[in-house]
């Protein structure tokens, strides 16, 4: 890494902690946005808490896909569960065609306000990318490699935990990646259902015409957005590294 | 000792190996040769049960493979195919290191075996340990995969077209690397090429399979000259038949006593190297040598043609 990128994504982190911590040290730079001097920096609330229980619900979100979608994948790709491939991709296909905001409309009912139906709608909505990856990965695995594996005498349970999985990884973390950076920005309608986020310093800026508002909630999730693809572009780089494939195979 | 007893194979209507039967004796090595599809690889795979037989049944040393439980016998035989099956995600040392991990070796035992086999296999450990299968070079990862293979100290391998993906030149060195390596370890192997000249150079017996039958099991020179059928004639070559009879002899059968003016030949030559060498150097003789470089008599191009006339009639 050269020392620009470090200084780059340093300088990047910087600007979010410092913005949520303390805002106010930015409000010269929202003024010139508000009118009828409205207050240039959200104030009905912590940045900080929202930033974080945003970070919180997208995270535990991603984890739940994550571990759905892995398993199923595993799951189809095995000779007793590969007859489920087909139901299984429209299911999980479904689930991403099905608006987030219908999710919320449908979950709210059922589960009431607050954090469970934006989980919902997240965890559905992060499944597909996650599952198609994984999906991609462990069928990407040479037949040669395996034919070897199974020669040596390894185990179905073997093969899958000391060659598949392994070899699929670098796939595997690019799903992840893509489904975190949807979730990330689809939780901001988390709060029209009552969930902390940063949508709520959005709608507070929609709902009282201040600009200054929309622009911060944007802002604080457009970093957040960068830098989480960045470190997991990384993590990512160095397992495909280990694989001799060229970088830009999965930039 | 393995014993092939009447092993059949067929997927639908299509019978892929038919009632093959043979042995391999101990340190022995048997080569499978066929045109492409005769059921080669199909044969080697039930051998450690890749493939199971419809019928039939193989035995090493006398125990029914069938008896037992898979992965066991995997790990008791060695397996080498063509492009090696190397893991791209795991080191040099880490993929030699599969078996005996499996079988749990501590951990030293497993360092020393893959230093041993890296020296065996002429690869420097500090050098070549830590790198990956995409840092080697074809030769390079063809003497990782069967080092793999031997790794857990197998006394049987089993071989698909091992050296396929080689240049002619590293092929020829990694035969004769195979053949050093198992008149040390004794081990049994049974290899299947489409190459006829690697089946002459290695098999102490060759197979000849086609159309899923096994047409004629024998020591290379019997095939040579006592071909079974017309296909078995065909695929040895007619026209090769006296130079191949040649490379099966070396010149310590056919010396004469006495001496010569010219470049020596070692009596360890084969015949087939000793007439190339008679003709290129223009002589009708020249001196032989024993290891150490001493005189030990000589090889003549009327000696060598009497010797090929009496081992082809
Ligand atoms: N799993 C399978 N299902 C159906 N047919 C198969 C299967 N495996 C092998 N065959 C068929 O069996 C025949 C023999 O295959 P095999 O791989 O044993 O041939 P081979 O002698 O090794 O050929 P080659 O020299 O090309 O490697 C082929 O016609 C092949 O199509
Ligand atoms: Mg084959």
């Amino acid at each position: 890494m050269s020392t620009r990128a470090v200084t780059f994504r340093a300088a990047a982190l910087l600007l979010l902690v410092v913005f949520v911590t303390r805002p106010q040290l930015f409000a010269f730079a929202f003024v010139p946005l508000t009118a009828n001097n409205a207050p240039a920096i959200y104030n009905q609330g912590s940045l900080l808490a929202l930033t974080l229980s945003h970070v919180r619900i997208v995270f535990l979100a991603t984890l739940a896909s994550t571990i759905l979608a892995v398993a199923l994948a595993i799951f189809v790709t095995r000779p007793a569960g590969r007859e489920f491939l087909p139901l299984s991709r429209s299911l999980v296909n479904i689930g991403q065609t099905f608006p987030p905001i219908a999710v919320l409309a449908i979950a709210v009912p059922l589960v009431g306000f607050g954090e469970k139906p934006t989980f919902i709608a997240l965890f559905l909505y992060g499944l597909l990318p996650i599952f198609e990856n994984t999906l991609a990965g462990l069928t990407e695995v040479s037949p040669r490699t395996l034919e070897a594996a199974r020669g040596m005498g390894m185990n179905a349970w073997q093969r899958l935990w000391q060659v598949e999985l392994p070899l699929a990884l670098p796939v595997i973390l690019a799903g992840i990646r893509l489904s975190v950076i949807i979730s990330l920005g689809t939780a901001t309608i988390g709060s029209t259902v009552a969930a902390k986020g940063l949508g709520e310093v959005i709608i507070a800026g929609l709902q009282s015409n201040n600009v200054a508002f929309i622009l911060q909630g944007g802002l604080v999730v457009a970093l957040l957005a960068v830098l989480i693809h960045d470190g997991l572009g990384l993590a990512e780089r160095a397992a495909a590294r280990r694989l001799g494939r060229p970088l830009d195979e999965i930039a | 000792m393995i014993e092939i007893e009447h092993l059949s194979k067929h997927y639908g209507d299509n019978i892929v190996v038919d009632d093959v039967s043979f042995a391999v004796g101990d340190g022995e090595i048997a080569v499978v040769v066929g045109t492409s599809g005769a059921g080669k690889s199909t044969l080697l795979r039930m051998i450690n049960r890749l493939v199971v037989p419809n019928t039939g049944r193989v035995l090493i040393d006398g125990q029914d493979t069938a008896t037992l439980p898979e992965d066991e016998l995997r790990h008791r035989i060695g397996y080498v195919i063509q492009g090696y099956g190397l893991f791209p995600h795991r080191t040099v040392a880490e993929n030699i290191s599969t078996v005996p991990r499996l079988l749990g070796w501590d951990r030293r035992r497993i360092a020393a075996r893959v230093e041993e086999l890296l020296d065996l296999f002429q690869l420097d450990p500090g050098e070549f340990a830590q790198k990956f299968p995409h840092q080697l070079s074809g030769g390079q990862q063809q003497r990782v995969g069967v080092a793999r293979a031997l790794a857990a100290k197998p006394a049987l391998l089993l071989m698909d077209e091992p050296f396929g993906s080689l240049d002619p030149v590293i092929r020829g060195k990694a035969q004769d690397d195979l053949l050093a390596i198992q008149r040390r370890l004794g081990t049994t192997i049974v290899l299947v090429t489409h190459d006829m000249n690697e089946a002459f150079h290695l098999g102490d017996r060759i197979a000849v399979m086609d159309q899923a039958r096994l047409l004629q099991y024998a020591k290379p020179a019997d095939l040579l000259t006592h071909p079974a059928e017309a296909f078995v004639e065909q695929l040895v070559g007619t026209a090769e038949r006296p130079f191949r009879l040649l490379s099966l002899v070396t010149v310590k059968d056919a010396m004469e006593p006495g001496s010569a003016e010219g470049e020596p030949i070692t009596v360890s030559a084969t015949l087939r190297d000793a007439l190339a060498q008679l003709i290129w150097r223009g002589r009708p003789a020249l001196p032989v040598t024993d290891a150490s470089g001493a005189p030990v008599g000589r090889i003549s191009v009327d000696g060598i043609l009497k010797h090929g006339r009496a081992s082809l009639s």
